[in-house]
């Protein structure tokens, strides 16, 4: 008698694509293509898995990232995925906050989206440099504690920290505004030169400002008859 | 591959009468393009030789539908069609449907019969099929299925035809179809009212002259089919007409109609379209819903199978009788026929979707309690045709869950056959039951 499962042959080992299959496909492409970017930027900036926070090794981080990320397609949720992979995929054996955040603040300004969500608060780390050099037409939110040296270089964009940030916040920045629910620490405003930075908790100290407003709890705490703007 | 040019003139057929001749919504859609169900089944129904059952209220077009459709793709004229068709009442008889004896041949002492137009065409409509007595519907189970009409000793075999019967709804004049009758058609389908707007627009353009009509070739092709010549060289001559009145519908119309030889190069192409894996999977998981029993080995209308069996969530426990192998031979055909109809490579998923409602509505015979259960519910179809749609989709939405697991034992059944040693796979459906019990690993009730 004729197999009557002759038509199944092959039926077990065939899979059919279904439009989830499709979209996470191209999810997990896009995702390779953001960590191989962030790979060559650790092979070239942290080869012996050191990086020094100079303000020169972060103008060349950044045009460094913002070469391996050409011609990738990505949206605002990809840029949540990079976070997440950076604390757990086995494909990126070291996270290095600092140039971590140089390529995330670069993924963000390159966004096709005006407004990008990052819901970090599950991370175990904290990066650092998240919203470096923001541009005026975007807003980046962040859901969780950021680390050191968060919206340095802002350029006009606005950057809310839905958590409490470290030291150097808002250091060197230009135009725009930085909002952070919580706390700050040293340092804050270091070098600012425009722009305004709203704590709603405490900052631990602020650093030599030159230009801008910082405001705590409110409080229009620079400048004031108090703090004077620094000269450099 | 065929090339669709003849599904191009099947399409203009279809746009003819729908916008001419027989007025009507559409009611299914199917790779996103709306038809009438009720057209579109008889389109097909023509094409690949099939036998419709159309229901519905009087008026509503079920006769006049089967033999527009008839007409064009057989090139008949419209009168001898209607002189063709054979009305279902208490008196009807042998005579009148199938032949007769020839009385002058007769009072010579010799048997000769005169077969009827009916039992000579290819185009046969039985109006009111259900107004036919119970023991009268039994003279015309063999022509049905086979095309095979016996009369005194003579046998007259039909090489090619198609079969459309009307039904009334159950009123006092009515009789059940019995069952074997009804298992013989491969679908069944409601001629429905087109809506009041379109309604209106039928009144306001009924006409005298049919376009269909054509005296003179209804002329000669009645004289041909009365005539005395054997019936395939009585044919031979009635398809030289049929080419006449063809060139006739072209010239006046703008319609190609089918030549016999056309006919049978669109069935051997309709025969070559292969059912995809899931059309194949879903045909055999519907089928084993509706044959299988637990407790019995099989359904049987005789046997009820219990409250508290296993299986109670599936369409076996709520239905009495057993599909039978003609089911899935209606399947094939409609499925194959519509995706050639469609230009479609194969015959997938969808094509089986929109039909087996329609092959399955008058073949089931649903218990009272379910029937009861289902009575209420609001619906646009006729109760038969709901029920098996409702079924159709619960089939469905089944094999969609459990598809890729099915596939793996359909693949593990193949092994088992092909010698392999292999544990089938376990699941909660008949149909994995029915796989055991291919591969010998389910053992049958001792007797």
């Amino acid at each position: 008698m004729k197999n009557p499962f002759e038509a199944f042959h092959h039926a077990g080992t065939r899979k059919r694509e279904i439009p989830l299959d499709t979209i996470l496909k191209s999810k997990e492409e896009t995702l390779s293509k953001i960590l191989t970017g962030y790979e060559d930027l650790l092979k070239n900036e942290a080869k012996d898995l050191v990086w020094l926070m100079q303000y020169s090794t972060v103008i060349k981080a950044y045009s460094i990232a913002e070469k391996g990320m050409e011609g990738i397609e990505y949206t605002a949720e990809d840029i949540e995925e990079f976070c997440y992979a950076l604390d757990h995929s086995d494909q990126i054996p070291y996270l290095i906050t600092g140039p971590a955040g140089v390529y995330i603040s670069a993924l963000c300004n390159h966004a096709q989206e005006e407004e990008i969500r990052l819901q970090l608060r599950d991370l175990n780390v904290k990066i650092n440099l998240l919203g470096y050099r923001l541009p005026s037409n975007k807003q980046l939110i962040v859901e969780g504690n950021v680390g050191d040296f968060t919206g340095i270089g802002l350029d006009g964009g606005e950057l809310i920290i839905e958590g409490s940030g470290k030291n150097y916040t808002g250091a060197g920045m230009k135009q725009g505004k930085i909002v952070v629910r919580h706390n700050l620490g040293f340092n804050t405003g270091h070098g600012m030169t425009g722009g305004e930075l709203m704590v709603g908790g405490r900052i631990k100290g602020l650093g030599k400002i030159v230009g801008g407003k910082v405001y705590e709890k409110d409080q229009l705490i620079f400048p004031n008859e108090g703090i004077k703007p620094f000269y450099f | 591959m065929q090339n669709g040019h003849y599904q191009k003139r099947v399409r203009k057929i279809y746009t003819y009468i729908s916008d001419n001749l027989y007025l009507n919504r559409p009611d299914v859609a199917i790779k996103g393009e709306p038809f009438n169900s009720t057209l579109l089944l008889s389109l097909l129904t023509a094409l690949n030789r099939g036998k419709e059952l159309i229901m519905g209220e009087p008026g509503l077009g079920k006769t006049t539908s089967a033999e527009y459709v008839g007409s064009i793709i057989y090139r008949y004229p419209l009168g001898i069609i209607w002189g063709s068709e054979v009305s279902g009442h208490p008196e009807q008889t042998e005579e009148k449907i199938i032949g007769r004896p020839d009385l002058g041949e007769l009072n010579k002492g010799r048997e000769k019969v005169v077969w009827s137009n009916f039992a000579q065409i290819p185009v046969k409509i039985v109006d009111e099929i259900n107004r036919l007595p119970e023991t009268k519907q039994s003279m015309i189970l063999n022509g049905v299925d086979r095309g095979n009409w016996e009369y005194l000793n003579e046998i007259l075999i039909n090489d090619e035809y198609s079969l459309f019967a009307t039904a009334n709804y159950q009123d006092r004049g009515t009789n059940t179809i019995i069952a074997p009758l009804i298992d013989r058609f491969d679908v069944l389908i409601e001629s429905r009212h087109p809506g009041s707007n379109i309604a209106y627009t039928i009144g306001k353009e009924a006409r005298v002259n049919h376009p269909l009509r054509h005296p003179q070739y209804e002329k000669e092709l009645h004289h041909i089919l009365r005539g005395e010549k054997p019936y395939e060289e009585k044919m031979a001559l009635a398809e030289g007409v049929c080419d006449l009145f063809g060139e006739y519908m072209k010239d006046q119309l703008g319609l190609e109609g089918l030549a016999r030889g056309e006919r049978g190069e669109i069935n051997e192409e309709m025969a070559k379209l292969d059912f995809d894996i899931d059309a194949n999977a879903l045909v055999r998981m519907m089928l084993a819903e509706l044959s299988f029993c637990h407790k019995y080995g099989q359904k049987r209308s005789v046997e009820v199978c219990e409250d508290g069996c296993h299986y109670s969530g599936y369409l076996c426990h709520h239905i009495k009788n057993c599909a039978s192998n003609r089911l899935p031979m209606s399947i094939r055909n409609y499925a194959q026929s519509l995706a050639w109809f469609l230009e479609d490579d194969g015959v997938d998923l969808e094509h089986v979707r929109l039909i087996i409602p329609y092959v399955l509505a008058h073949r089931i015979q649903w218990k009272d309690s379910y029937l009861s259960k289902k009575e209420g519910e609001g619906r646009n179809d006729p109760f038969q045709i709901y029920l098996a749609k409702e079924a159709a989709e619960e089939v469905f939405q089944r094999y969609n869950e459990q598809r890729e697991y099915l596939l793996e034992a359909f693949a593990v059944g193949y092994r088992a056959i092909d010698g392999e040693e292999v544990i089938p796979l376990e699941g909660d459906h008949p149909i994995y039951e029915e796989i055991k019990r291919d591969i010998g690993a389910k053992d049958e009730k001792s007797l």
